[in-house]
């Protein structure tokens, strides 16, 4: 397949048409499963991986659901290409490390995706826009049960779905939300919310997952627990708060535009100049830009923009998405260039329209 | 207070911890705290680094170095030891061999120990009636120790798969 294809048809989750889009990007859920008489990949050798693997290729060609599919093998891609996925929130950082006996199946809406051989021998992953956390459950749910036909799983009924990690062990589900709260971050407000957040069992993170720090006041919350609730369960638990922080942000908006209206008009203002008149541009700075942006035209102090365009630059403008637009890996400061470059003309474009 | 682990020293560490709305408390003298794993930072810091959550849970002290590196799973062959240095588990055998080390772990990491959410719709029916044989001797020793709420959640679950089994 052509990845150079992917970088000008976003995924469908990016097209900001679900609920509360404008702060919720994307709902996403993964479930781990493994199969039963085979060791775990942390541990299985080269070709114990690849039996495993043709097993699951085969049962995922049966499901009608990755009948329009890419089939990717990890190991033979590049360094550059791995960044690439793993940008998309296709791929994780494990997998980003590459491997033998490693695949990606992605259908080409990129809503539906699974690994294969990451930590478990499968995981599977949808991905919606907005916020619709149970929607997102009731496709993966259906994608599971169509794949189970075929794959004898791990799974015990005291312990439910075993998995590699015992953090996973049970429903082997991690339902997430992304989530943009600039207000909560300029009010100071975002380290007693997270705190809160995890005392209900919940964690919050950077934009790529694990272990990475929150760029551009992006955020993701998901569930810690996996064992001991049902999956509607703890799907309804991560919905019910995640609207709550989205609540709690609102205001904090509201807030923000009634006392210092100058200064955010300001802040907005300069953020959408640099943007749409900027020669050179880092990536962090690029993130803090759109995520100003994307406060500004929310609160109408800006020009209105697409939600699909908002959100599809802050993919566009990521470093190895600029790369294989060009189709070659380029030294930083062509990177910025480019990048500037790409901001300027999309969000003049849309400004015409 | 005295201690809830060993009922005889002073309970002088108080923990308590939410997990999904639920407050859950413990009262443990120093010494069975240190054992639990308690002290260790990692139960104050959620770092979620798993092999600091299982090395943090069983300390030396509770599991004898030689047995831990000695029982082997018997379908993949390690040992606890194996699996808690790099904090993966090997197979879904291993589950069942080092249950005595995984439910505390699993107990502290969610809260719980029993799944309740959904099973594989072709899950085979000797399974189904060996796990409900199983559940049923849990059910009678749960009666015989007077642990009524265990009891009830025994219950419930054979009647769920008496229930799928005749379905």
């Amino acid at each position: 397949m052509n990845l150079k294809e992917m970088v000008s048809s976003p995924g469908y989750w990016l097209r900001g048409d679900g609920p509360e889009a404008m702060i919720v990007f994307s709902s996403r859920i993964r479930l781990a499963r493994n199969l039963k008489e085979f060791v775990f990949p942390p541990w299985a050798q080269s070709s114990l991986l690849k039996s495993v693997a043709e097993k699951l290729l085969k049962a995922v060609k049966k499901a009608v659901y990755f009948k329009n599919a890419y089939y990717i093998e990890i190991g033979k891609l590049s360094p550059l290409e791995r960044d690439f996925l793993l940008e998309r929130h296709l791929i994780s950082q494990e997998f980003n490390k590459g491997g033998e006996e490693r695949f990606l199946v992605v259908e080409k809406k990129e809503i539906l995706s699974l690994m294969i051989n990451e930590e478990d021998h499968l995981r599977l992953q949808t991905i919606f826009s907005g916020l619709q956390l149970r929607e997102t459950w009731d496709l993966i749910n259906k994608v599971d049960d169509a794949l189970e036909e075929n794959i004898d799983y791990a799974f015990s009924s005291q312990w439910g779905y075993l998995t590699a990690c015992p953090t996973n062990t049970g429903t082997g589900l991690r339902a997430s939300c992304m989530l943009h709260l600039p207000a909560l971050v300029i009010s100071g407000k975002i380290n007693e919310l997270l705190k809160e957040i995890s005392k209900l069992g919940l964690v919050a993170r950077g934009l790529y997952g694990e272990g990475t720090e929150a760029q551009g006041d992006f955020f993701q919350i998901s569930n810690q627990v996996t064992l001991g609730l049902t999956e509607p369960q703890i799907v309804d638990n991560v919905e019910r708060i995640v609207r709550e922080v989205v609540n709690q942000e609102r205001r904090m908006r509201e807030i923000l535009l009634k006392r210092n209206r100058v200064q955010m008009e300001d802040e907005v203002g300069r953020a959408y100049g640099i943007l749409t008149h900027a020669h050179l541009m880092n990536t962090r700075t690029a993130m803090n830009l759109l995520s100003r942006l994307r406060l500004g035209v929310d609160l109408n102090l800006l020009p209105k923009i697409e939600t699909a365009l908002l959100n599809e630059l802050l993919f566009l403008v990521a470093p190895a998405h600029i790369q294989i637009r060009e189709g070659k890996t380029l030294a930083p400061l062509f990177r910025d260039e480019l990048r500037a470059k790409i901001l300027r003309e999309k969000l003049n474009e849309s400004s015409k329209r | 207070m005295l201690c809830q682990i060993c009922g005889k020293r002073e309970a002088t560490f108080h923990f308590k911890e939410v997990i999904n709305d639920k407050i859950r408390e413990l009262h443990l003298c120093e010494e069975c705290a240190r054992k639990k794993g308690f002290l260790s930072e990692s139960f104050f810091i959620p770092s979620f680094s798993l092999s600091s959550l299982i090395g943090g849970f069983t300390g030396e002290a509770e599991i004898p170095f030689s047995i831990a590196s000695q029982v082997q799973c018997p379908h993949c062959g390690l040992t606890y030891e194996q699996i808690r240095e790099k904090g993966k588990i090997g197979c879904s055998f291993c589950y069942q061999t080092f249950k005595d080390y995984l439910v505390p772990l699993l107990e502290r990491i969610h809260g719980h120990t029993r799944h309740l959410g959904k099973a594989p719709r072709g899950l085979k029916m000797s399974e189904k009636e060996k796990e409900i044989h199983k559940l049923r001797k849990e059910l009678e020793d749960a009666v015989k120790q007077e642990e009524y709420e265990k009891a009830a959640v025994l219950r419930d679950k054979i009647r769920k798969l008496e229930k799928e089994k005749s379905e």
